[in-house]
């Protein structure tokens, strides 16, 4: 077995349709990702984030380059690869016509686990996914939130070393998915490897411990929280809430070039690169002569980081 | 083994705990036996050159191929079902080689036809009175689940090939009416024109049926048998390796 739980060599993917320019949805990446962590992948639609997983995932075969899982390359040991993950796929992927409880059991005859074993982890993953109600009922009469409940479910039926979440997050509860990032941590605890892409970017902010950035099939940025911070260095949050919302407010805004701007109510929040000196400044400008209710500076938030990124097509830096 | 009984074990769970599945691949091929048979024996009687044999009889290999290729058919369509519901994807990723996932499939659906011969021979026989040359039973039945995975792995080279669920209906449909009506599943082909009986000779539902026949009421050559059902060995492993291929390249 391979000492990374992942390693990707220059992949790229190239998707070619009659009548139609090709289309490099990954191109040329390469990287490694240590056991035991949870790792992120951010990017906007189309950057190629779930091509990556497809390949990493068996689904698809890269054009050029090599992806190892656990050591066993993709396209030469596919089955090896597949006897060691488990993956949650970006849309929802249920069996419509059986149970819940038979989606798990299927689930678990398919990854070859002994049969009490799998009736003892699918009642326990029944109760912690509140699906207890709907156990018995065929998945096609339930919600979509509850399909993706059975869903990601599933992968918890296993011990899969790596896991794949493409989006796992989607049409979930904040109840549930809180319970379900819990768990994730609880399974890296167990030395599981983790690989998933979100959208939302405080999910991955608080879950991972490292993170690829990825522009158009390119790896943009890497590194944990910190590191990407670091590579953002002078972008600053500030949240000023008006008693009333002045009249010229969005025109000064709109000078200082924010990175990001939003106005609700009587709150505006910007996101501006700028020398640390002149932070201050640029608050008591905006607030002066005026009843401010509340003010806030924050350093980059990884969702800073993500826009200006991605925006500004830096290059890679790990 | 454990990938290719867990793809069976998934299958029979979809069908079992399904009427509709039930209906249309145990049933709906005894109901033409049944409804269509009875009324044509009755109203136009035997078919001419084959001795004393009625049209029940006759039919009786048509009915078997019908179903073979029905269950073929039904299989295929949940490629898309699969697919919409995004299982398929999901299911390519689980530890098992592309040709275990067909070869499940396909093991099932020759239980499933397997099944729904010896209940249609049993009713026959009981209710039509149908003479059935139960001596070469074993051969029927290995007629049947050839049959069924060739007209399978068929199926799903264009139900993986195609993407859109109204085309891949049409292309069922066509080819329902065309294999069906231009082979020996309905009428002997002797007293038709020579191009119908040329195209109905290279389609291999005939060979199948031919098989069927002959195995069922003992009507056929041994040695044209033997040919034809060597074709359609043939056909079925060449749509098999088709098929994999497709699946292989399923994105």
């Amino acid at each position: 077995m391979g000492e990374f739980a992942l390693e990707v060599e220059n992949l790229v993917k190239v998707y070619a349709s009659r009548g139609k320019a090709p289309i490099r949805a990954v191109d040329g990446m390469s990287f490694r990702v240590p056991r035991g962590i949870i790792f992120g992948l951010l990017g906007p639609n189309g950057a190629g984030k779930s091509s990556l997983l497809r390949m990493l995932s068996t689904l698809t075969r890269p054009t050029e380059g090599t992806a190892k899982i656990l050591g066993y390359d993709v396209v030469k040991k596919p089955i090896e690869v597949r006897k060691r993950i488990s993956s949650v796929i970006q849309a929802t992927a249920v069996e419509l016509f059986l149970s819940v409880k038979d989606n798990l059991l299927t689930y678990a005859r398919f990854q070859g686990l002994d049969k009490a074993v799998a009736a003892r982890r699918a009642d326990a993953l029944i109760e912690e996914f509140q699906l207890g109600p709907e156990v018995d009922r065929k998945v096609q009469d339930l919600s979509g939130g509850f399909r993706r409940r059975v869903q990601v479910a599933k992968v918890f039926m296993v011990d899969t070393p790596v896991l794949f979440l493409d989006e796992f997050s989607t049409g979930m509860d904040p109840i549930l998915k809180r319970q379900v990032m819990n768990l994730l941590r609880t399974e890296v605890e167990k030395g599981r490897t983790i690989i998933l892409t979100t959208q939302v970017l405080s999910e991955a902010e608080e879950l991972c411990d490292d993170i690829l950035i990825i522009n158009r099939g390119k790896q943009i940025a890497r590194g944990d929280l910190n590191t990407l911070k670091q590579l953002s260095r002078g972008v600053y949050d500030i949240t000023l809430a008006f008693d009333r919302l002045p009249d010229t407010i969005q025109a000064e805004i709109a000078a200082l070039t924010p990175i990001r701007f939003t106005v609700e109510g009587n709150t505006i929040e910007l996101t501006l690169k700028i020398e640390e000196h002149r932070v201050m400044d640029v608050v008591s400008a905006l607030s002066r002569n005026r009843h401010v209710l509340r003010v806030e500076v924050r350093g980059a938030s990884l969702e800073d980081i993500f826009v200006e990124l991605t925006t500004r097509e830096g290059k890679v830096v790990t | 083994m454990s990938a290719i009984s867990a793809v069976v074990y998934r299958e029979a769970k979809i069908r079992a705990t399904n009427f509709t599945f039930i209906f249309w691949d145990l049933f709906f091929p005894l109901l033409y036996m049944l409804v269509f048979g009875v009324g044509i024996n009755t109203a136009l009687g035997a078919p001419t050159g084959l001795g004393n044999v009625n049209y029940n009889e006759f039919f009786l290999a048509g009915i078997l191929a019908m179903a073979s290729f029905a269950i073929a058919s039904n299989t295929s369509w949940s490629f898309f079902l699969d697919r919409d519901n995004g299982i398929f994807y999901e299911m390519l990723t689980y530890p098992m080689s592309r040709s275990e996932y067909l070869l499940g499939k396909v093991i099932f659906n020759v239980l499933i036809s397997i099944g729904q011969a010896a209940l249609t021979l049993v009713v026959g026989r009981l209710v039509l009175g149908i003479r059935v040359q139960w001596t070469k039973l074993p051969l029927l039945l290995t007629a049947m689940a050839i049959g069924t995975a060739g007209w399978f792995f068929f199926y799903a080279i264009f139900a993986l090939r195609v993407r859109r669920n109204d085309l891949f209906n049409s292309i069922t449909s066509v080819f329902y009416f065309v294999f069906m009506f231009a082979s020996s599943m309905f009428y002997p082909l002797e007293p038709l024109p020579a191009w119908f009986r040329t195209a109905a000779l290279l389609n291999p539902i005939t060979w199948e049926i031919d098989w069927l026949r002959y195995t069922s009421i003992g009507i056929g050559n041994f040695h044209s048998i033997l040919l034809e059902g060597t074709a359609f060995l043939v056909f079925s492993l060449a749509c098999f390796a088709y098929a994999v291929r497709c699946l292989q390249q399923q994105e």
